[in-house]
Formats: C-alpha cells, structure tokens, sequence
C-alpha cells in the first residue's frame, strides 16, 4: 500500500493544533499580564484607597493544589502510552476532582472578594477580576475537556483517544503554569 | 492504475447540491467559498470608498452628512482589512492552494476549516446588520477611546465593531492553526523545511503573526466591552485607566497586522516570478528567512503609530530603530524579486504585469514607510493624507495587486480555462493608472496639511483640485476591477482549455488536472527539490508509481502525516470529510455574539450551552476505524 | 479699542494677501517645520532615486525579454546574489542609519521643547494653555485672566510653549508650518514648542478624529510684534467692555461665560472679547453679523452634530445678541 517507510511516533496533528491554540491563549494571557502592570505603573497607590491589598496564604496554597494535579495528569497519560487503561482513567479521574475542588474554591474566593469592592470601583479591580476571571475560565474549560475524556475513556481507549489525553494533558500543564504567572501578577502588591 | 483513481474517486466524492457546500470540510470548495464571500466584501468596502471618494470631490460637499461619512469611512477600513485581504489571502489562496502545493490532499483539521469559513461570513453579516442598521461602527477602524467610551458613543456602534472584530478573529486564529499544523505536518515525504515552496513560508509567517497579534486585539476588544457594558475602568483615567492603554494594546496587534496583510501577497509574488520567468527565485533562503522576519520583526515597532502621543523621546526612538530594522527584510527581497524577472525569461502575461506593479507599488509604499523612521517627519505627517497615501499605496499596490495577479495566474488551475490575455492586460493598465490617479495626490494634499478622516474639507486650502483628481482616479479604479473581473467571467464560460500545466509552473499544483480532483493526489507526490514540477524524473516516477499502485492512499480518506523537520514519513491518518457540525457551531456562535450586542447575557449564557452540546456531537465520531 | 482695530486690520490684510489661510508642511515658517520641510525633499530625492533604480532593473527586463537564452531554471546567480545583498542590505542599512541618526538625534532637538537646561535665550517666554473640546480649542494664559476660543496669540520671534490637554475625547493640536502636532490627552499634559519667524496668522486643525465635527475644528495662531501682542493680551484680560446684557445671561449664560457679567458657565467657549475674533465655530465661519446671525438661528444647520444645541430665540432676539456680541471686542 505505501512504498515509504513508515517511522516514529510524533505527537500527533491534534496536539499540534492544541499546542498553537496554548500559543494564542499565552499571548492573551501575556497581553493582560503587561495590561496589568502598565496600569500598576500609571497609578501611584495600587491598589486604591479603599481596596484591600490581596492576601498571600489562600491563593498560594490553592495554586500549590493546581500544580500538583500535573503529576496524575502527565501519569494517566504514561499509563495510557503502555495501554493500561485502568490506571490511566483513575489518574485522570482523581485528577479532574483534584482540578474540581481548585475551581470550587476559586469561585468561592471570586465571589468572597466582589463582596467586598467591585469591577467598576477602579482599573484595578478591572484588571484584578478580568484577569483572574480569564485564568478560572480556563480552568472550568480544562474541566469540561476532563470530562468529555473521562466519559470517552469508559468505552475503551483507542488512538484518537490517546491522542485525546495527550493534547489536554499539554493543555492543563499550560493552564497551569500559565496560572502561575496570573497567581504572582494578582498579588505581586502583597508581595 | 484505472481502477485505482476511480476507487480513489468513489471515496472521495462530495455531497451534491447545496447540502454539499454546507457540508463540506474539502479546502478547495472551502477556499472557493471564501473567494466568492470576499469579493462581495471587496464590492461592499468598494462601494464605501467611492461613496467617500464622491463626497470629498468638491470642497464643502454634501452628498454625505458626518454621521454617515463616519461609518463609511470606518466598515470601510474594517472591510478591506478583515474581510477582505485577510480572508482572500488566508481562506481563498491559501486554503486552494496551500495542500496543493506540498502534496497534501485536505488541510490537517478540515472541519476547523469549515467553521473558520462559517464563521467569518457570520462575522460579515453581523457587521453588515449593524451598518444597515444605522449603527455601523464610526470612531475609525482603530476606535481610539474616549470617543469609543459609552459616553462619547452610547449606541450600539461600538458593539457591533468589538463583537464583529472578535468573530472574524476567531476564525482568522483557526485558519492560522490550521495552516500551520499543515505546512508543519502533511508535507509530502521529501519535502524537508528547505523545500518548503515560498508562498507556503509567506503564509506560515502570516500565520504565526495571525496567533501571536490577534490576542491583542481580542484582549482591548474585550476590555473595550466591559468598560462599556459593565462598568470598568480599563480606558478610563479618572479611575485609574489609561487611554494609552487601548492605543498600546492596539497597536501591537495593528502594525503586525499590515505584514499579515502583505506577507501573502509576497508570497503569491514568488511563486508568479519564477513561473513565468523560468527561472529558480534569486536568494531563496534569504528570501524566505526575510519572510518570517518580516513579521518577526513586525512586532517591535508598534508604537510608531503613537508618535505623536506625547510619549517620552527614549521610548520614542526605541521604536523608531525597530522601524528601521523591519524595512531590511523587505528591501531584500524586492531586489531577489526583481533580479530573478531581470535574469530570467520574463514572459510579460497579465499576471507578471501584476506582479511588476505590485513592485512599483511596493517600492514607493516601502519609502515612504522608510521616511516614518525620522521622528519629527512623522509627527509631522501622522494623521494626514500622507499616511493614508502610504498604507493605500501598500495595502492596494502591495497586496490588492498580487492577488489580481494571483486570480489570473491560477484561474487556469481552477477552471481548467484559459483567461483572454488581451483584455487582461488593459484591466492591468487601467487599475494601474487608476489607483495612482486615486492615491499619489494624496501624498501631496496629506503635506498640504490635509487631516484625515474628515467628511468635508474647505476651499482655498489648495487642497480641491487633488481631491478631484483623487475620485476622478477612483472611478477609473473601478473601470479597471470591473473588466478584470468580466474577462475572469467571461473566460470561465468561453476560454480554451487550458490543461494541468500552462504555464510550466514550479511547484506541485501544476501536476495535478486543472480543476483538481477532490483528491488532489492520486499518488503521494516524489519530492526532492523546492521546485518539484520542474523534477521530471520525480514526476515520472509518480505516474510509474500509479501504475503499479503504491502510495496511493485509497483506504479511506487517507493522508501522510511527516515529520516537522526533514519531511520523513511518519504515519498515515484518516481524515473527516463531510460534516454538519462546523456550520451549526457557527450558527451557534453567531446566536451568542448577536444577542451580546443587546445585552442579553442570559440568552447568551443559553448559546453558550448549545455551543457545548455542538461540540460534543462534532467529537462524537472518531476517525475512520483503524 | 483702535489698538484692536489695528489688530483686525492686520488679520484682513493677511487675509487679503491669500497668506495665512493654507496650513501647508512645506511652507515652514519656523525653524523647526523648516527643517522638517528640508528632511522631505531631501527623502523625496532619496526615494525617487531608489525607486529609479528599481524600475531600471523592472525596465531592462522588459527590454531584454525576448533574448535568446537559456531557458533558466538555472541554480544561483552571484552578481544576482552580490545585488540583493548589496543594494537589498548593505545599502539600505547605511541609508537607514543616515536617516536615524539626522532626524532623531538632530532634527528632534529643533522640534522638541527646550528642556530646563538649555540657555537662557531658548526657553520659552510664554506659556499657553489649550484644552481641546468636541469641536472647539479652550485658550489660556496662565498667569493672566485672559481666555478665549479658537484662536492663539503668540509674540514673533519667541519660544512659546503650548499645554495641551483635554476635556473629553483624544484630540490633535497641529499647525504645520509652526511645527509638529501633539495629541490633546486625557490622562496627561503634553506640550508643543511653538515658534514664528514672522507676524502673521498661521491656520491649524485637529488631526485625531474626535466626532462628527472633527472636520471642522481649526484654529489661528497669529504671531504678533511683541508690542501688538501685549496690546492684545492686556485687552483680553480685562473683562467685557461696558455693561451685561439680560438676554444673553438668560438665554446663553448656561454655556457660555462673558467675564464680567453674571454669564460664568464654561461648557462652551468664553465669550468675553468674541467680537475680536476672525472667526467663529473653529474657523467653520468667519466672523461676520450674517454668519452670527445665521449660526444663532440653528447652529446645528451650520455645524450639525456640534455640542450647541439649537435655542429658541426670536429674528429680534438673534439681531440683539448679535450687536451685542459683537461689540465684545
């Protein structure tokens, strides 16, 4: 059927297209983070009287969480790579509740702080809500990518589906190294 | 071998009728799609300018009042730059012609494709509805706030302008993923990145500059958005914003926008000079390193558009270098250009007389892009019609011209016709007079202290008689586009048939039938130069490779996927071909952006759902079994 | 009052003359725009040159078409490779860095204000104030009351500094044959250097699209003799001459202040000395008692879309107003 040898394995045309979708939305996340501190730089309190100054141990603690889920991540998808599709699910499975739990939390501490100053009080809170809130909404699409997997894996695993788990393996690494950058940017006046 | 092309023929048949388009993931149907879409976008920005071009004729006219003038001038910049060069380019040239030329039979994400289609005709649409509805977008196509602001603009304007710009984006990004992912990954084995034809390397540099400038933009539009519907404060200084802000931030989208917008024509351009020059393009690395660079470059001069804004003169000579730098790659490759056509065999057809043009065009844009380098000479022009001079002189010359250039060239390939040469030589010598008849005086009445974007101008200024001159040239302009576009008509019904190959072009379109099967391939292509229909022992060896049939693909809609560097073959993969999903998730996508516009979050919210569900049914099937 | 006279007198005559009414970059009346001006011919030499030589290379293609010779799908051609590297990098870096280094290390210190270090002579004398409005320039003289509209006084032959700002929306402060434009910003002042070699009125217009009416927001610099100019700012800084008028307090004193009277707002242009005025509207209208008469009637007719809304007035009422403003000079 084909004349040419047929070689190694490389990550495949879906991961490819995952792995420039996290370009764009690195850049976007880029464009917010100078957002951010270009308006810092404009203006001599920040934040404003009137807004409390972002407290260091929650969000810290909860970013630590995030970060550890991309060892069950990047494990489920060794375990699948060697077809043992068991451990990949339960991986997977425990690290989507893992992510779950993160993304509660965050919506907890969301709502907690429009409690106490709004989006409209000042650029600050602007910023400080648009772009925590870009960083969750990756976070509840990473989830919603989980569970379309985990739903795909419990009829069996095939190489679309593998191809499947490597591409959003890559994309919560990105989501979360990204989460990094939006974590140190929020409360850099704390720090 | 017979049997083998019809097995081929019977696997990749299309749906007929008008289901068929609806359906279809094949990228020669979807870049014809585009190129019809486009063209009626190119008419309707058209219109616009002559409108423009009608009501600045005389000093103090009154065919158009401001209000009118303002949304006109503004659909009018948008719909030339985002709904037409960029769709022509990316989603009518590139997708017919990108497979094709590295012996690929579909793009790497064919429904991607499609969506990206459906959804920027959506974007169009939704625009259109705004423009009809009185509520065009009218602060410019860059809508500097304050005047952007609620309180300057309270209508639905400036909805219809952010709404619109972050549909058309979103396709915009799908198509560069796609093209990328494609040039990357479905080369044909031989094909190492070196042999990589231009046109390919032009529209992967587009490309990249489409991924990393479009989040700016989607960013500022989005904070534009919630400044105006909730309340925020991102553009607004009296608590704590900044106008600069969006300036800044739209900027750095906006100049590597307009080598976006050039970039393909560049590479239309060297792949019609070595056509019909017969020659192997002058420099070819260089050339195609000073493409990527181009872009690359690209974006570290932003600011030279806010020179005038009050920054402080260290950031403001900062840009100015960067500016300087990015004319080195351009300057390059006009002379591999030109010395390719001067050592080659010209054969002067009506595409090379396009493609000649575009130079000249290029040329005299280039320097007068050269002259921003010097701080106070823009300062001093900037926001005159000297600017507007510059960017028409590219925009129409330097990318408007190849792809007049390009539709003669590969109507051939497409139509399997012939165009009449006469007729589209004189269309080439009327738009050319015409579009220097429209802009050169702009260079002058822009130093004359002309400002831009003003509906009206008074007399005595010396500014009246090239404003005549200007839409006198505008309607020789359109003279010109019209008999181009009748001969193109007009030859597809009557033209000579014109077989795989007139023009013994280089690279691997021209090795297939003119039009291409849907298959494009009936055997994967022998590749082992940059110019590979110029290999005759290579293309000998595919029809001897046809006839004992290897390489033929034929189970299923199959494609070789290889690898990113050297072009080794890696694996074969199943491709979708024919779905409903890309256009319900466009229909989709449009409900929610429409409703966004009226506020309705919550109906919003609702296609948001519907848009998930879509998603679910487009990952439902997997590829063909294994 | 002849003193002012003689001021309008002046105006007229440049008028006149056809001089002033052009806002043309290549006719620098400062030594600034001069040299600005004096960049782009020599650029427009440099360019037509590079162009020539471009199309002399498209040109003799053309003219050896037809040749015989090899049909050359040939490998590389090293005089070809010598000339797009030479004429396509060597050449263009040495121009671009000519370029650079004239007009941001030299030709910017002529456009650029003065700093707090320069000698004596060259800092400015005087400073304005303009705040650019939808569709109308606000003007100021710090340190003396005197504001008026749309119209700048400047002494000849003096560094003067001009502070823009704005009140609502980005606008642009240019007048080419003084100098470079600055844009007008909400967030921040900026400042032009303003500069005439000789006395006469000097025609500038915004150049940020600011609104319907961006086309029709102009604005005189007239650069006096240090005496005239005196003359005139003393006499825009006394407050209006004789007494107040009861129509106008009640029918424009919302907008519009004559200093002097009970008339205080400033949501419109001050109107204090608006009879000395050559124009009216932002240079939409000169300044006559038919174009008065005409803008009070519905000035949205004149200037549809500017921020005056129409005001009910009677043809009595509009030739009143119209006496009395213009004897406010």
């Amino acid at each position: 059927m084909t004349d040419f040898a047929v070689t190694r394995r490389e990550p495949s045309l879906g991961w490819w297209g995952m792995a420039l979708f996290v370009a764009a939305e690195a850049t976007l996340f880029g464009v917010l983070v100078a957002t951010y501190f270009y308006l810092r730089f404009k203006n001599l309190e920040w934040p404003p009287q009137g807004i409390p100054e972002p407290k260091l141990g929650v969000p810290l603690v909860l970013l630590g969480v995030l970060l550890v889920t991309s060892v069950p991540m990047q494990l489920a998808l060794r375990a699948a790579n060697a077809h043992r599709l068991g451990a990949a699910r339960l991986l997977l499975g425990l690290a989507s509740i893992v992510q779950a739990g993160y993304f509660a939390m965050q919506v907890h501490e969301y709502a907690g702080d429009l409690g106490r100053f709004a989006p409209a009080d000042h650029a600050y809170a602007s910023i400080y809500y648009t772009l925590l809130g870009a960083d969750h909404a990756h976070v509840a699409l990473g989830l919603l990518l989980d569970l379309w997997l985990l739903a795909k894996l419990a009829r069996g695993l095939t190489r679309y589906r593998l191809n499947a788990l490597s591409a959003i393996t890559f994309y919560w690494h990105a989501v979360n190294v990204l989460t990094i950058a939006v974590t140190l940017t929020i409360l850099s006046p704390s720090l | 071998m017979r049997e083998r092309v019809e097995r081929l023929e019977r696997i990749w048949v299309a749906r007929p009728g008008v289901l068929g388009w609806l359906t279809t993931t094949d990228h020669k149907r979807i870049g014809l799609l585009y190129f019809w879409a486009t063209l009626v976008f190119f008419g309707a920005g058209g219109v616009e300018a002559l409108l423009l071009r009608t009501q600045l004729a005389q000093p103090n006219g009154d065919v158009l009042g401001p209000d009118t003038y303002d949304q006109l001038f503004t659909t009018h910049g948008l719909t030339m730059i985002f709904w037409f060069i960029i769709p022509m380019t990316t989603g009518a040239f590139g997708n017919y012609l990108i497979p094709l030329m590295i012996g690929a039979r579909d793009m790497a994400f064919p429904r991607l494709n499609a969506l990206s289609f459906w959804v920027f005709l959506a974007s169009g649409i939704f625009l259109y509805v705004g423009l009809f509805l009185g509520f065009g977008p009218n602060a410019g196509w860059f809508d500097y706030v304050p005047l952007a602001s609620r309180l300057y603009d309270p209508a639905r304007n400036i909805e219809f302008y952010s709404l619109g710009l972050i549909f058309n984006g979103i396709a915009s990004t799908l198509t560069a993923v796609n093209f990328i992912v494609t040039i990357f990954k479905l080369r044909a084995p031989g094909m190492s990145f070196n042999r990589i034809p231009l046109f390919c390397f032009a529209f992967l540099a587009a490309s990249f500059g489409l991924l990393f400038a479009l989040p700016a933009l989607s960013a500022d539009l989005i904070l534009l958005f919630l400044d105006r519907n909730l309340g925020m404060h991102f553009f607004d200084p009296a608590h704590g914003g900044s106008t600069l802000l969006w300036q800044h931030l739209f900027w750095f989208f906006g100049h590597p926008e307009v080598y976006i917008l050039i970039v393909p024509a560049f590479g239309i351009a060297t792949e019609i000079i070595p056509a019909l020059t017969q020659r192997k393009m002058i420099a070819f690395p260089l050339v195609a390193i000073a493409e990527l660079l181009v872009v690359f470059i690209g974006f570290g001069v932003w600011a030279h558009h806010m020179f005038a804004d009050g920054l402080p003169t260290t950031t403001l000579v900062f840009f100015a270098g960067a500016t300087a730098m990015v004319v080195i790659p351009s300057t390059i490759q006009v002379f591999a250009w030109s010395s390719t056509i001067f050592t080659g065999l010209p054969r002067f057809k009506t595409p090379l007389l396009f493609i000649v043009g575009f130079i000249l065009f290029f040329v005299i844009g280039g320097l007068t892009g050269v002259m921003f380098v010097a701080i106070p000479f823009t300062q001093q022009v900037t926001d005159t019609y000297f600017v507007v001079a510059h960017f028409h002189y590219i925009i129409f010359g330097a990318a408007v011209f190849p792809i007049f250039g390009g539709m003669y060239y590969w109507f051939p390939k497409l139509t399997g016709r012939m165009y009449f040469e006469r007729p589209g030589q004189i269309s080439f010598w009327i738009i050319f007079v015409g579009t220097n008849l429209l802009f050169f005086p702009m260079h002058i009445v822009g130093l004359l202290g002309m400002p831009r974007r003003v509906y009206t101008y008074p007399g005595g200024m010396g500014w009246t008689a090239y404003n005549a001159i200007e839409s006198v040239g505008g309607f020789v302009t359109l003279a010109g586009i019209l008999l181009l576009f009748g001969n193109l008509v007009v030859s597809y019904f009557r033209g000579a048939p014109a077989g795989p190959d007139p023009w013994h072009g280089p690279t691997l379109e021209w090795s297939v039938p003119s039009p291409p099967p849907e298959y494009n391939f009936a055997v994967v292509p022998t590749v082992s130069s940059a110019y590979p229909n110029w290999d005759e022992a290579d293309r000998e060896a595919d029809r001897r490779r046809l006839a004992e049939g290897v390489g033929v693909l034929d189970d299923g809609h199959e494609q070789v996927v290889s690898t990113l560097v050297d072009g080794e073959a890696a694996e074969v993969v199943k491709m979708p071909h024919s779905s409903p999903w890309p256009v319900l998730l466009a229909l989709c996508l449009s409900g929610m952006l429409a409703v966004l516009v009226v506020e309705k979050f919550a109906v919003a919210a609702f296609f948001a759902v519907l848009l998930a569900l879509t998603l679910l049914g487009w990952h439902s099937t997997e590829p063909e079994a294994e | 009052m002849p003193r002012a006279g003689l001021v309008t007198l002046t105006a007229a005559a440049l008028v006149v003359a056809g001089c002033g009414s052009k806002q043309d970059a290549l006719s620098p009346e400062s030594g600034a725009s001069r040299g600005i001006a004096t960049l782009w011919w020599k650029m427009l030499v440099g360019s037509a040159l590079g162009l020539g030589i471009v199309a002399l290379i498209l040109l003799a293609a053309w003219i050896r078409r037809n040749r015989a010779g090899v049909p050359g799908v040939r490998e590389g051609d090293r005089v070809a490779l010598g000339v797009v590297i030479g004429l396509g990098i060597v050449v263009p870096i040495a121009v671009l860095s000519g370029l650079f280094v004239f007009g941001n290390v030299f030709l910017i210190r002529k456009t650029t204000m003065p700093t707090a270090a320069a000698a004596v002579r060259d800092r400015p004398k005087l400073t304005v104030r303009v705040v650019g409005h939808q569709f109308w320039w606000e003007v100021r003289y710090p340190g003396t009351p005197a504001v008026t509209a749309n119209e700048i006084h400047i002494p000849v032959r003096t560094n003067v500094r001009v502070l823009v700002s704005t009140d609502d929306v980005i606008h642009s402060f240019w007048v080419p044959e003084l100098n470079r434009k600055i844009d007008m910003i909400p967030e921040q002042t900026n400042q032009v250097l303003l500069y005439a070699d000789r006395p006469g009125r000097y025609r500038g217009q915004c150049a940020e699209f600011c609104g319907l009416q961006h086309a029709h927001m102009g604005l005189y610099v007239f650069a006096d003799p240090p005496a005239v100019f005196r003359r005139w700012l003393d006499g825009q800084s006394k407050p209006a001459p004789a007494a107040g008028s009861r129509l106008f307090v009640d029918k424009c004193g919302s907008c519009h202040t004559i200093r002097g009277t009970p008339a205080t707002s400033r949501v419109g242009p001050d109107l204090t000395h608006v009879g000395s005025r050559t124009s009216l509207a932002a240079l939409t209208i000169p300044n006559t008692p038919a174009r008065l008469r005409e803008w009070l009637r519905d000035p949205q007719r004149v200037k549809p879309g500017n921020q005056m809304p129409r005001v009910e007035l009677t043809d009595a009422q509009i030739r009143r107003l119209v006496a009395y403003l213009e004897a406010r000079r």
